[in-house]
Protein backbone atom coordinates (compact mmCIF):
# COMPACT_ATOMS: atom_id res chain seq x y z
CA UNK A 1 0.00 0.00 0.00
CA UNK A 2 1.73 3.27 -1.09
CA UNK A 3 0.46 6.78 0.24
CA UNK A 4 1.90 9.37 -2.35
CA UNK A 5 1.88 12.80 -0.99
CA UNK A 6 2.18 15.78 -3.23
CA UNK A 7 2.67 19.40 -1.88
CA UNK A 8 1.16 22.29 -3.78
CA UNK A 9 3.03 25.79 -3.18
CA UNK A 10 0.81 28.80 -3.93
CA UNK A 11 3.30 31.42 -3.39
CA UNK A 12 2.46 34.22 -6.17
CA UNK A 13 -0.47 37.13 -5.68
CA UNK A 14 -4.14 35.42 -6.23
CA UNK A 15 -5.03 37.54 -9.39
CA UNK A 16 -4.23 39.28 -12.66
CA UNK A 17 -2.12 35.67 -12.99
CA UNK A 18 -3.97 32.15 -12.93
CA UNK A 19 -1.50 30.51 -11.43
CA UNK A 20 -2.30 30.04 -7.69
CA UNK A 21 -6.31 29.20 -8.72
CA UNK A 22 -4.55 26.47 -10.92
CA UNK A 23 -2.15 25.22 -8.66
CA UNK A 24 -5.39 25.48 -5.90
CA UNK A 25 -7.63 23.56 -8.86
CA UNK A 26 -4.89 20.54 -9.13
CA UNK A 27 -5.26 20.16 -5.21
CA UNK A 28 -8.95 19.82 -5.45
CA UNK A 29 -8.71 17.43 -8.40
CA UNK A 30 -6.60 15.11 -6.78
CA UNK A 31 -9.54 12.97 -6.25
CA UNK A 32 -10.29 12.23 -9.74
CA UNK A 33 -6.94 10.80 -9.54
CA UNK A 34 -8.04 7.85 -7.30
CA UNK A 35 -9.43 6.02 -10.61
CA UNK A 36 -6.46 5.50 -12.10
CA UNK A 37 -4.64 4.19 -8.94
CA UNK A 38 -4.01 0.76 -8.02
CA UNK A 39 -5.97 -0.91 -4.95
CA UNK A 40 -4.60 0.14 -1.60
CA UNK A 41 -2.99 3.17 -3.07
CA UNK A 42 -3.62 7.19 -2.13
CA UNK A 43 -2.86 10.32 -2.96
CA UNK A 44 -2.72 12.84 -0.12
CA UNK A 45 -2.10 16.23 -1.11
CA UNK A 46 -1.44 19.24 0.81
CA UNK A 47 -1.79 23.04 0.29
CA UNK A 48 0.51 25.24 1.32
CA UNK A 49 0.53 28.95 0.85
CA UNK A 50 3.45 31.03 1.14
CA UNK A 51 5.31 34.59 0.14
CA UNK A 52 2.66 36.99 -2.07
CA UNK A 53 0.66 33.78 -2.23
CA UNK A 54 -1.06 34.41 1.19
CA UNK A 55 -2.82 37.69 -0.49
CA UNK A 56 -4.92 35.15 -1.60
CA UNK A 57 -6.44 33.58 2.13
CA UNK A 58 -8.07 36.94 2.65
CA UNK A 59 -11.69 36.91 3.02
CA UNK A 60 -14.82 38.76 0.99
CA UNK A 61 -13.22 39.15 -2.19
CA UNK A 62 -15.72 40.52 -4.75
CA UNK A 63 -14.13 38.57 -8.04
CA UNK A 64 -17.36 37.09 -8.91
CA UNK A 65 -19.39 40.65 -8.38
CA UNK A 66 -16.92 43.05 -10.41
CA UNK A 67 -15.07 40.70 -12.70
CA UNK A 68 -17.16 37.47 -13.04
CA UNK A 69 -14.46 35.33 -12.43
CA UNK A 70 -14.26 32.73 -9.19
CA UNK A 71 -12.68 33.95 -6.67
CA UNK A 72 -8.98 32.60 -4.93
CA UNK A 73 -11.06 32.57 -2.05
CA UNK A 74 -13.47 30.62 -3.14
CA UNK A 75 -10.67 27.95 -4.67
CA UNK A 76 -9.99 27.88 -0.78
CA UNK A 77 -12.63 26.95 0.32
CA UNK A 78 -13.32 24.57 -1.93
CA UNK A 79 -10.09 23.10 -0.84
CA UNK A 80 -11.45 22.76 2.44
CA UNK A 81 -14.37 21.90 1.51
CA UNK A 82 -12.88 18.67 0.03
CA UNK A 83 -10.94 18.21 3.27
CA UNK A 84 -7.64 19.17 1.64
CA UNK A 85 -4.82 20.27 4.47
CA UNK A 86 -4.66 23.75 3.71
CA UNK A 87 -1.27 25.30 5.53
CA UNK A 88 -0.57 28.93 5.25
CA UNK A 89 2.74 30.46 6.74
CA UNK A 90 2.54 32.55 9.23
CA UNK A 91 5.90 34.86 8.69
CA UNK A 92 3.95 35.98 5.29
CA UNK A 93 0.84 37.04 6.61
CA UNK A 94 2.67 38.78 9.81
CA UNK A 95 4.73 40.02 7.05
CA UNK A 96 1.36 42.13 5.39
CA UNK A 97 -0.69 42.46 8.24
CA UNK A 98 -3.16 39.97 7.60
CA UNK A 99 -4.65 38.85 10.78
CA UNK A 100 -6.78 35.53 11.20
CA UNK A 101 -9.94 37.17 11.47
CA UNK A 102 -9.43 38.47 7.39
CA UNK A 103 -8.86 35.02 6.80
CA UNK A 104 -11.84 32.89 5.26
CA UNK A 105 -13.48 29.57 6.24
CA UNK A 106 -15.81 27.43 4.41
CA UNK A 107 -18.08 26.63 7.27
CA UNK A 108 -21.10 27.93 4.98
CA UNK A 109 -20.16 25.47 2.72
CA UNK A 110 -20.37 22.92 5.22
CA UNK A 111 -16.66 22.23 5.33
CA UNK A 112 -15.05 20.58 8.51
CA UNK A 113 -11.65 21.47 7.63
CA UNK A 114 -10.07 25.28 8.44
CA UNK A 115 -7.27 27.22 7.23
CA UNK A 116 -4.41 26.37 9.81
CA UNK A 117 -1.39 29.12 10.14
CA UNK A 118 1.71 27.74 10.75
CA UNK A 119 5.37 28.94 10.53
CA UNK A 120 7.50 27.99 7.72
CA UNK A 121 9.23 25.40 9.34
CA UNK A 122 6.18 23.78 9.29
CA UNK A 123 5.66 24.17 5.85
CA UNK A 124 9.14 23.05 5.29
CA UNK A 125 8.70 19.56 7.00
CA UNK A 126 5.73 18.92 4.77
CA UNK A 127 7.53 19.76 1.17
CA UNK A 128 10.85 17.33 2.74
CA UNK A 129 7.91 14.42 3.43
CA UNK A 130 6.31 14.99 -0.35
CA UNK A 131 7.07 12.49 -2.85
CA UNK A 132 6.35 15.35 -5.27
CA UNK A 133 6.49 19.26 -4.74
CA UNK A 134 4.22 21.08 -7.02
CA UNK A 135 5.11 25.18 -7.29
CA UNK A 136 2.71 27.94 -8.24
CA UNK B 1 4.74 66.81 -19.84
CA UNK B 2 1.77 65.43 -18.38
CA UNK B 3 2.46 61.67 -17.47
CA UNK B 4 0.01 58.54 -16.43
CA UNK B 5 1.50 55.73 -15.49
CA UNK B 6 -0.66 52.32 -14.80
CA UNK B 7 1.18 50.11 -12.25
CA UNK B 8 -0.56 46.77 -12.34
CA UNK B 9 2.30 44.76 -10.34
CA UNK B 10 3.02 44.88 -6.49
CA UNK B 11 6.89 43.60 -7.41
CA UNK B 12 8.27 45.66 -10.08
CA UNK B 13 11.36 43.81 -11.69
CA UNK B 14 11.59 47.12 -13.81
CA UNK B 15 13.20 50.65 -12.66
CA UNK B 16 11.50 52.22 -15.99
CA UNK B 17 9.21 53.91 -13.06
CA UNK B 18 12.33 55.53 -11.34
CA UNK B 19 13.65 56.81 -14.66
CA UNK B 20 10.34 58.37 -15.76
CA UNK B 21 10.28 62.45 -15.50
CA UNK B 22 7.44 64.60 -16.21
CA UNK B 23 6.04 67.76 -14.69
CA UNK B 24 2.56 66.51 -13.75
CA UNK B 25 2.76 62.18 -12.79
CA UNK B 26 -0.17 60.07 -11.53
CA UNK B 27 0.43 56.84 -10.64
CA UNK B 28 -2.81 54.68 -11.36
CA UNK B 29 -2.59 51.35 -9.28
CA UNK B 30 -4.49 48.36 -10.93
CA UNK B 31 -4.49 44.41 -10.87
CA UNK B 32 -1.81 43.58 -8.31
CA UNK B 33 -0.58 47.59 -8.08
CA UNK B 34 -3.08 48.32 -5.83
CA UNK B 35 -1.55 46.22 -2.99
CA UNK B 36 0.57 49.47 -3.28
CA UNK B 37 -1.59 51.54 -1.72
CA UNK B 38 -3.19 48.61 0.76
CA UNK B 39 -0.19 46.76 2.23
CA UNK B 40 1.88 47.74 4.62
CA UNK B 41 5.08 44.55 4.30
CA UNK B 42 6.89 44.71 7.64
CA UNK B 43 4.66 47.91 8.71
CA UNK B 44 6.02 49.80 6.32
CA UNK B 45 3.91 51.81 3.26
CA UNK B 46 5.54 50.79 -0.40
CA UNK B 47 8.23 52.67 -1.27
CA UNK B 48 6.67 54.02 -4.63
CA UNK B 49 4.14 56.30 -1.96
CA UNK B 50 6.90 58.39 -1.40
CA UNK B 51 7.23 59.15 -5.06
CA UNK B 52 6.47 62.58 -6.29
CA UNK B 53 3.44 62.12 -7.61
CA UNK B 54 -0.48 61.95 -7.43
CA UNK B 55 -1.31 58.58 -6.96
CA UNK B 56 -4.90 56.69 -7.56
CA UNK B 57 -6.13 53.22 -7.12
CA UNK B 58 -9.13 51.39 -8.49
CA UNK B 59 -11.69 50.57 -6.19
CA UNK B 60 -12.76 47.31 -8.39
CA UNK B 61 -9.08 46.08 -8.10
CA UNK B 62 -9.30 47.01 -4.47
CA UNK B 63 -12.49 45.23 -3.57
CA UNK B 64 -11.84 41.96 -5.85
CA UNK B 65 -8.76 41.49 -3.34
CA UNK B 66 -10.77 41.52 -0.53
CA UNK B 67 -10.03 44.91 0.61
CA UNK B 68 -11.43 47.78 1.79
CA UNK B 69 -11.27 51.62 1.48
CA UNK B 70 -10.53 51.71 5.21
CA UNK B 71 -7.18 49.47 4.10
CA UNK B 72 -5.87 52.60 1.54
CA UNK B 73 -3.12 54.88 2.18
CA UNK B 74 -3.94 58.18 2.84
CA UNK B 75 -1.98 59.55 -0.02
CA UNK B 76 -3.99 57.38 -2.62
CA UNK B 77 -7.38 58.49 -3.99
CA UNK B 78 -9.51 55.62 -4.86
CA UNK B 79 -11.14 55.87 -7.88
CA UNK B 80 -13.79 54.03 -10.30
CA UNK B 81 -13.10 52.97 -13.95
CA UNK B 82 -15.30 56.26 -15.25
CA UNK B 83 -12.57 58.43 -12.87
CA UNK B 84 -10.12 56.45 -14.88
CA UNK B 85 -11.39 57.57 -18.09
CA UNK B 86 -11.79 60.91 -16.90
CA UNK B 87 -8.12 61.21 -15.69
CA UNK B 88 -6.90 59.98 -19.07
CA UNK B 89 -8.85 62.39 -21.33
CA UNK B 90 -8.74 65.58 -19.18
CA UNK B 91 -5.51 65.24 -16.53
CA UNK B 92 -2.64 63.50 -18.92
CA UNK B 93 -1.47 63.80 -21.98
CA UNK B 94 0.60 60.76 -22.65
CA UNK B 95 0.25 57.36 -20.66
CA UNK B 96 2.52 54.62 -19.82
CA UNK B 97 2.11 50.90 -18.46
CA UNK B 98 4.48 48.94 -16.48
Amino acid sequence: MADIKLAFLIQRPPYKSENPKLGLTHAISYQTVEILLEDGETVTPTVCVVGEGVLGCVKDQKAMELYGITSTEMHVKSCLLVDLDVLVCKEDLARFGISEDMMPDAEDMGADKTIQVVPYAEIQKVIENANHVLFF
Amino acid sequence: MKLAVFVSDFKLDVDTLDRLKADKLGIILVQNGVYHATLKENGAASSLLKKSATFYALKDDIETRGLGSAAVDGSVKTVSYGDIVDLIFNDYDKIAWL
